[in-house]
């Protein structure tokens, strides 16, 4: 299987899990953003490029099931999967309980400024204590799903790449 | 981290992703049909998949609450059994009190009653966490629904469809932020636009009401008609605070009619005027 059809298959298998079974586990009215999961992995694994790339598209994805105006989350998505792109060099070497925490600050970020965002466009109104709420449930419920989403993110953004060797350094820089 | 990871410039890349977002938001405003149509599209091809995890979910949901929200069941089940004996007790004076009901909505010309609709149960809330003030609905264009339609309960305004598939709906609720409907105040015939006030619960009637009308705290209001999408006379709520020392801006608040708690099912008014919708109420 071709690195985009792995693409293809993982967004849509998260955008079918995320309208099906993520739909009726709800916390305070509150359901996990698979599909931003998704694309804060797809950062972390995938790198600036490809990680926005595939945020992007499952920011459009998200837009289709939530009947949100389209391109509004792939606006937020596709920065956010850059930003924590930058976020994984500098957590490289750190602990799980810091890639938890990492991974649970990137997605309260994703969820509020995308209903920032929301707000702004008139969907729906801006009070910030309820935002905030929502953003922080949102991200503690996304952890437990975490470790799965990584696992095939990973698979589908950074299986059979090349790797190359670095003649300017002492390591190994891969190349996508 | 164990996989190999790449690396890239993001910078353009990032450039004219963010470039094609803002693109696709100002044709989706502007009201470029392919985009609606391949959202719809998208989420008719999900909505099998969704009807059959539902009701797998269902059990589970029941037995859930049951275990977990066996107090609240308990209230409401208090609740409706003193409804039902108040109600058996009126139920005497119910045929006198209809007579003068009917009586009343002749007398200011009021037949919302007579509309014809269509009958939709409530699902829940819509996917997402966008879903503040909207609800979603069983029925969608193979029942004949449309977007813009008017959803009301036997009491009044419960608001518009939103987003319309083959077959669920959005509707938006008449307290969100960015409903509006042409109103009119039964007692003065004063017409004005009011929005819904969003968690508050209550409707604003913000334009069209001079300062110098007398507004009374309980007067009913209705929908306006003429060139609203809505028809005219459907009740939508009483004056909570009329908003009497306004120097500029008069605010007056409306509590809505109808209950929006503990609703299972709505009617959607089928009435062909929606097409000329006023262009304060659009958006």
């Amino acid at each position: 299987m071709t690195g985009r059809l792995r693409v293809v298959a993982v967004l849509l298998t998260a955008m079918t899990v995320q309208v099906t079974v993520l739909e009726e586990l709800r916390i305070d009215g509150v359901s996990v953003e698979l599909l931003l999961l998704v694309s804060v992995l797809a950062g972390f694994h995938g790198g600036p490029d490809r990680g926005a790339l595939v945020a992007f598209c499952a920011g459009l994805l998200h837009d289709s099931i939530t009947a949100t105006p389209m391109g509004l989350h792939a606006l937020v998505y596709a920065p956010l999967a850059v930003a924590t792109s930058h976020l994984e060099i500098r957590l490289a070497r750190s602990t799980r309980l810091i890639l938890a925490a990492g991974l649970a600050v990137a997605m309260a970020v994703g969820v509020f400024t995308t209903m920032l965002a929301g707000g702004l466009f008139g969907l729906h109104e801006v009070e910030v204590a309820s935002l905030a709420r929502t953003a922080v449930v949102a991200s503690l419920m996304s952890v437990p799903v975490a470790v799965p989403t990584s696992r095939a993110v990973r698979w589908a953004v950074t299986r059979g790449l090349p790797v190359d060797v670095d003649v300017r350094g002492s390591g190994v820089e891969p190349r996508g | 981290m164990a996989a190999p990871r790449p690396t890239g410039r993001s910078r353009p890349t990032l450039l004219l992703l963010v470039a094609a977002a803002l693109t696709l938001l100002t044709l989706q405003f502007r009201g470029f049909t392919p985009l609606d149509s391949f959202q719809q599209g998208m989420r008719d091809l999900l909505d099998p998949v969704r009807s059959v995890s539902e009701g797998a979910a269902r059990p589970v949901r029941s037995a859930w609450l049951g275990v977990f929200d066996y107090d609240d069941l308990r209230d409401r089940t208090e609740r409706l059994e003193k409804e039902l004996a108040r109600m058996r007790g009126r139920q005497l004076s119910s045929e006198a009190d209809r007579e003068l009901l009917m009586r009343l909505m002749g007398e200011v010309g009021i037949d919302y009653t007579t509309l014809d609709t269509v009958v939709v149960r409530i699902l829940g809330t819509p996917p997402g966490n966008f879903s503040s003030h909207t609800i979603e609905v069983d029925k969608g264009l193979d029942d004949g629904l449309s977007e813009g339609m008017a959803v009301v309960t036997g009491a009044g305004l419960v608001g518009r469809l939103e987003v319309v598939d083959r077959s669920r709906s959005i509707v938006r609720l008449a307290t969100h932020p960015a409903f509006r409907v042409g109103v009119r105040l039964v007692g003065s015939q004063d017409e004005g636009l009011a929005r819904g006030a969003g968690a508050s619960g209550h409707l604003v009637i913000d334009a069209g009401i001079r300062l110098d009308v007398e507004v009374a705290v309980g007067e009913v209001v209705v929908t306006s008609g003429g060139r609203s999408r809505f028809p005219a006379d459907i009740p939508v709520g009483r004056v909570l605070d009329p908003d009497e020392g306004a120097d500029q801006d008069r605010e007056i608040l409306v509590e809505p009619a109808a209950s929006l708690e503990h609703l299972s099912f709505l009617n959607v008014v089928l009435d062909p005027r929606r097409d000329d919708a006023g262009p304060l109420e659009r958006g």
